[in-house]
């Protein structure tokens, strides 16, 4: 088994992720939008925040299931990228990892001081509505997002994460063992825990009834 | 790739090859091309839940959350800003310049000259040549 170098966790600064877990051969697409925000230019903060909000409020609220606390994650994030935009340097992580770092980190201390409190859902998440549906598609497609939402609250924390940056922030394997400080294979099982823990979940809210086919 | 570890795989990233490990693809695609019943059925399998976690949609940040993350980058300087930005930097220059240059005259007047030179030209402050300077007032006064 190929264990990844453990990193300390600490937003503030620049997280060590080796070489080898990012794909460092491939241009870094945010480093010259770096430089310009470095550089004071308003419309590269616009730019950065058009790229970069969606995915990371997406991440907050997904791990934390709480759209004010991932709010409050998203602004932290991006107070961190205007305090060291300009000191960025190529060859180091890259940036979007480094990114997700950060926002994990904002998670992770977030869960640990409501770890006492089990993970609520927060009503107050406004759904997007899909004008597109007819009323009533709309009310069952609310409704399967929030038995999605409410599945995916009830995984344990590691599991969530896991899955989480794998489907919904469409990293790659490495990426996301790497993220976690766990290994490629660590990360499968949690996935495959996950999503069998998933499934259990959505069989019991459908009526027992074994979702896709049983294998 | 065997039937098993498709099935593994596709428990563990779901039924779109695209979120399969990159060196796992070629392989898990020729298995699906030879229809094998197993693979199929794991990816039926996987592909429900793929759908019920594409059905968890989040909302998408509000224009007033971009505009206040975008408040919170240091604003611009001002026109003020700018000339204190330049003028205090400039400033520490000039007045290291002036102290330079106040010790250079210092120096070149308080320091005596060279032996040669100083038969020539007496330092301002050599006192020296004090008495060759009242005698030949004393003889300009005896001429009067």
């Amino acid at each position: 088994m190929r264990l990844l170098q453990h990193t300390p966790r600490c937003p503030g600064r620049f997280p060590a992720i080796g070489p080898s877990n990012t794909s460092l051969n491939e241009p870094d697409p945010d480093v010259e939008l770096l430089a310009r925000i470095g550089h004071n230019e308003p419309a590269a903060l616009q730019e950065m925040v058009k790229r970069k909000l969606p995915r990371l409020l997406a991440l907050a609220s997904r791990l934390l299931g709480d759209a004010e606390e991932a709010k409050d994650v998203a602004q932290e994030s991006f107070l961190r990228i205007w305090k060291h935009a300009a000191d960025w340097r190529r060859g180091q992580a890259r940036f979007d990892t480094w990114l997700h770092r950060v926002a994990l980190n904002l998670c992770h201390d977030r869960l640990r001081r409501r770890k006492a409190q089990p993970l609520a859902l927060d009503d107050s998440i406004p759904e997007p509505v899909d004008s597109q549906l007819r009323p009533d598609q709309q009310l069952e497609a609310q409704a399967q997002s929030d038995l999605m939402a409410a599945a995916l609250a009830a995984l344990p924390e590691r599991q969530r994460e896991a899955i989480v940056l794998q489907y919904y922030q469409e990293m790659s394997n490495i990426e996301a063992a790497a993220l976690m400080n766990i290994s490629v294979e660590a990360l499968e099982s949690l996935l495959s825990r996950a999503r069998r823990n998933l499934r259990s979940y959505l069989a019991a809210q459908h009526g027992d009834v074994q979702p896709g086919g049983g294998l | 790739m065997t039937p098993e570890r498709f099935a593994h795989l596709a428990e563990a990233y779901g039924a779109q090859l695209q979120r399969w490990p990159a060196e796992e693809r070629a392989a898990a695609q020729r298995l699906l091309a030879s229809d094998d019943a197993q693979a199929k059925a794991a990816l039926q399998h996987a592909q429900w839940l793929d759908g019920q976690l594409d059905g968890y949609r989040v909302a998408a940040p509000s224009p007033q959350l971009a505009q206040q993350i975008i408040a919170s980058a240091s604003p611009p300087p001002s026109l003020w800003g700018r000339w204190f930005g330049w003028l205090f930097p400039a400033s520490f220059v000039g007045v290291g310049v002036a102290g330079v240059l106040a010790g250079m005259l210092v120096a070149s007047l308080a320091l005596p000259l060279p032996s040669s030179a100083h038969e020539a030209l007496p330092n301002l402050f050599d006192s020296g040549d004090a008495d060759l300077v009242q005698s030949l007032d004393t003889t300009e006064d005896t001429e009067q």
